[in-house]
């Protein structure tokens, strides 16, 4: 009985979406047939490549499995992957001997991917193994003998999965991974000696006497030895630190406790006094060293989404060889300031640099979201990631990797996942005095009782207050609960600085939205067209065929809109075609002479500032108007439903842009937004001012015309395509178009904050209730070591388990 | 009763053991990756579903 092939893909079509990747198909540009639908070229050919190669099963697993990240539309074509068989970058990128690498891929979400990643061996000759980590998206690779990364590479692209090669281990990784796991062990053995410390426990609790109980107290003590001296070090090593900078940190109750604690067991052991409390210091040092363990966890895992933005820079790069002569192919990754590289047309750039020679238009959509390119020439700036279009380019390096501004764009997002929420500052200062004030306490009663000659009461007492009260809300529980639903944010695409973005994100009323890419597709459609001749010569395939080789974001408009007309006829035969910048592109067909270009021409350095200058084009044969287009953004099909919800949270919108007052009326109109709530031809300058009159608005925008709002405002949300100068600037990244995530991030930060003061409240009672009866007498300090575990054990399930609405939002898919 | 003087030290002994093996687990790295055996169970049994039916 052979294995479905998986030719009905119930898993993404059956979402409604592409059959690929379930990402809603847009409006224009998806593909559809009876039973298949593509959102992109790219996810139609990997959709071809996998059921050519036998591997449809892949569908059939995606329908099955839980998805565990947002998915991606597959990225078209695969690149050159030569580079992977540099010897000089083997060095440095491969395992030395082992014949082993890692690679970061793009766009795996679900146990298909795992699947299919695995199956590397069976479609890549020379790969003797591939083993992916879900989690961090990391696949890795081991060769045989003579077999070659390069290979492997491009089945992987081919696949829909991008790799990007990483680099070995550096000093830093490996530092973190010793951590972790001495960690772990500590933590497994506080675990051991705590089980079998309550095994021996329950013969003493069981009212043994005599002989027997004296010999399971001592083997009680020698179990607990490693604990105290092992699993604790951390406590040790935090408190000493502290007491470095004079500052009282919550592990110093801990310490004292499990210190105080161990003294007077010892003492009473060898007294023979049955006051032994070693198996409830174990417990207390397990459970605390699993909630840290926990917490570095989910910390840890957050600052791996980000690392999805690392690999934007293209990894072939053409560098200039003195000696040889003649540029050569190398990977980008180890270019040099210095160096000279050649950037050929619609490559991207790999490093900062400065033209040397060569004039072209550059696309700088990946750092500022201008859609319209940019004209450079020799003494201008190239910056690394953004694509040069028509015409060849030599670079001198100026940055690469970390020190281009790409790389330090991206390490700033990285440090900015540490800041603290206020929220956080206020349980760290509470904190404090909480310890402060439990110690004081402590010694209070304890002199109190010493002095009334009943100081065994007193020691009795002040311990259980120490060892019942709990900071674990204020030091573990809060930062969880944060942290935990940045994580849920990030693999849903939603890519936050920080937890106090989080918490402002509750306290928003107002939200102010760009009308490109947000609203709108974003990108310039035909909207119409109008040909002005009766004549019978194809003019929309005229059109196509004189745009066919530019890259101009109009040429895409125009040759999207007619991919039907245009598709399965050769193109027709076009002399002398010119793409001239900024203007236009002409050509002869037939005889005739054929131009493109726009009818409303507006001066150059209005290209800065407005985005969308050209909306109405005109196609001239022989110098007399034949066809016209007019050209716009569309709307989204979620902008409404969104909106509802978002007004719904009490936050009011409003559209402020850059663009045109028509265009911005016509958006107004579709969403019902009042005109007094629309403002448009906004400068740069005027958004921040008028920002200014919102101090708790939160402003979602992309490209260079946002930046300094987006920097401004309350909380700044960039939407996808303009990543880099945007994510500099705003505080919230949208990986994915559409304000649906959004929307859904907003009411999951209330649920996380709803959670945190859950526990706070939860923890003041406890801590209120226990420290009361402890001082009171009414708690032995036995029973306390037993509360506190509980109470903390609590107050982490309950950040973990968070609310019916937030355990909807964390599940996946949405 | 004296049995105990047999029985403790082996159980210790027993637990020890597995901590032993705990220990190694975590210090070659067992434990790195978490999110992915859980979703590779699955797709094991498939396969061994496959070879079993002699395909």
């Amino acid at each position: 009985m052979s294995h479905p092939q998986g030719n009905n893909p119930n898993g993404a079509r059956a979402r409604g979406g592409c059959s690929h990747c379930g990402n809603p198909i847009p409006a224009r540009g998806g593909m559809e047939t009876a039973d298949l639908a593509f959102c992109c070229q790219g996810c139609e050919a990997v959709y071809r490549i996998l059921q050519s190669q036998g591997l449809g099963q892949y569908y059939d697993l995606q329908g099955q499995s839980p998805w565990i990240r947002s998915s991606q539309p597959a990225s078209p074509s695969p690149e050159n992957y030569a580079y992977l068989e540099d010897p000089e970058f083997l060095k440095d990128y491969a395992e030395a001997g082992a014949g082993c690498m890692e690679f970061y891929l793009e766009g795996v979400h679900c146990a298909a991917c795992l699947w299919l990643v695995e199956k590397l061996p069976e479609h890549a000759a020379g790969v003797e193994s591939a083993e992916l980590d879900l989690g961090k998206s990391v696949a890795k690779i081991r060769l045989k003998p003579g077999g070659s990364f390069a290979q492997a590479a491009e089945t992987l692209a081919s696949w829909g999965y991008k790799p990007h090669a990483i680099q070995q281990d550096g000093e830093a990784e490996r530092l973190k991974r010793r951590e972790n796991r001495s960690l772990l062990t500590r933590l497994g053995v506080a675990a051991a000696c705590t089980g079998n410390l309550m095994l021996m426990s329950v013969s003493l609790y069981g009212g043994a006497k005599g002989g027997p109980a004296r010999l399971f107290e001592w083997i009680s003590f020698l179990i607990f030895l490693p604990v105290l001296f092992y699993s604790a070090v951390p406590f040790y090593q935090s408190c000493l630190s502290s007491w470095r900078t004079r500052q009282l940190s919550i592990d110093v109750p801990v310490m004292l406790a499990v210190l105080v604690g161990s003294l007077t067991s010892i003492v009473n052991l060898l007294r023979g006094s049955d006051l032994i409390y070693f198996d409830s210091l174990a417990a207390l040092v397990f459970l605390l060293l699993v909630s840290r363990y926990l917490l570095r966890r989910i910390q840890q895992g957050i600052l791996n989404s980000s690392h999805l933005l690392h690999f934007l820079a293209p990894s072939l790069a053409k560098r200039w060889n003195a000696a040889t002569g003649a540029f050569e192919e190398s990977a980008a990754l180890r270019l040099k300031v210095g160096d000279l590289v050649l950037v050929e047309e619609n490559e991207a750039i790999p490093a900062d640099g400065v033209i040397r020679k060569g004039r072209s238009a550059i696309n700088q959509a990946l750092l500022n979201g201008e859609s319209l390119p940019l004209e450079a020439g020799p003494g201008d700036a190239a910056y690394a990631g953004t694509v040069n279009l028509s015409a060849p380019l030599e670079i001198e390096v100026t940055a690469t990797g970390n020190a281009s501004r790409l790389g330090k764009i991206l390490r700033e997002i990285e440090s900015g996942h540490l800041k603290k929420a206020s929220i956080v500052q206020f349980a760290d200062r509470l904190s404090k005095w909480f310890v402060g004030g439990v110690l004081g306490a402590a010694a209070l009663v304890l002199l109190y009782f010493a002095s009334q000659g009943q100081i065994e009461s007193g020691l009795s007492r002040a311990l259980a207050l120490i060892i019942v009260t709990c900071p674990c809300t204020l030091a573990f529980a809060t930062p969880l609960a944060l942290s935990l639903s940045l994580e849920h944010a990030a693999r849903k695409g939603v890519l936050i600085k920080g937890a106090d973005i989080l918490e402002k994100l509750t306290q928003s009323d107002a939200i102010l939205l760009d009308k490109t890419g947000t609203l709108t597709e974003g990108r310039l459609e035909l909207l119409q067209w109008l040909e002005l001749s009766d004549s019978k010569v194809p003019l929309q395939q005229i059109a196509c065929a004189l745009e066919s080789k530019s890259r101009h974001p109009i040429a895409q408009a125009l040759k999207r809109h007619f991919q039907t007309e245009c598709a399965g006829l050769a193109p027709l035969r076009i002399e002398n075609l010119r793409e001239t910048l900024g203007r236009g592109v002409e050509g002869e067909y037939q005889g005739h002479a054929y131009e493109i270009r726009a009818i409303h021409f507006e001066a150059p350095k209005a290209l800065s500032h407005t985005p969308r200058p050209h909306t109405r084009i005109g196609l001239w044969r022989d110098g007399q108007l034949v066809a016209q287009a007019l050209l716009g953004d569309c709307l989204r099909s979620d902008a409404k439903p969104s909106l509802a919800k978002l007004q719904a949270l009490g936050l009011r919108p409003f559209i402020l842009s850059g663009d045109n007052s028509e265009a911005v009326r016509r958006i107004g109109e579709e969403l019902r937004i009042p005109c007094f709530r629309q403002w448009a031809n906004v400068s740069p300058e005027g958004k921040l001012a008028i920002l200014r009159g919102f101090p708790k608005g939160v402003m979602v925008g992309d490209g260079a015309n946002d930046a300094m709002a987006l920097s401004s405002a309350f909380v700044g949300v960039a939407v996808q395509g303009s990543m880099e100068v945007s994510l500099r600037a705003a505080d919230v990244y949208l990986s994915q178009a559409g304000l649906q995530a959004l929307v859904e991030t907003f009411e999951a930060s209330r649920e996380t904050l709803r959670v945190v003061k859950r526990n706070f409240a939860f923890s003041l009672f406890y801590n209120l209730v226990g420290g009361g009866a402890a001082i009171l007498g009414f708690v032995h300090p036995l029973v306390a070591a037993v509360l506190m575990p509980i109470s903390s054990l609590s107050v982490l399930s309950s950040s973990l388990w968070g609310t019916r609405k937030l355990r909807r939002w964390r599940a996946f898919p949405s | 009763m004296n049995v105990i003087y047999l029985l403790v030290p082996l159980a210790l002994i027993l637990s020890g053991s597995f901590l032993a093996a705990y220990i190694w687990c975590a210090r070659h790295g067992q434990y790195e990756d978490l999110t992915t055996p859980p979703h590779r169970i699955f797709l094991e049994d498939e396969q061994k579903g496959q070879e079993r039916h002699g395909l």
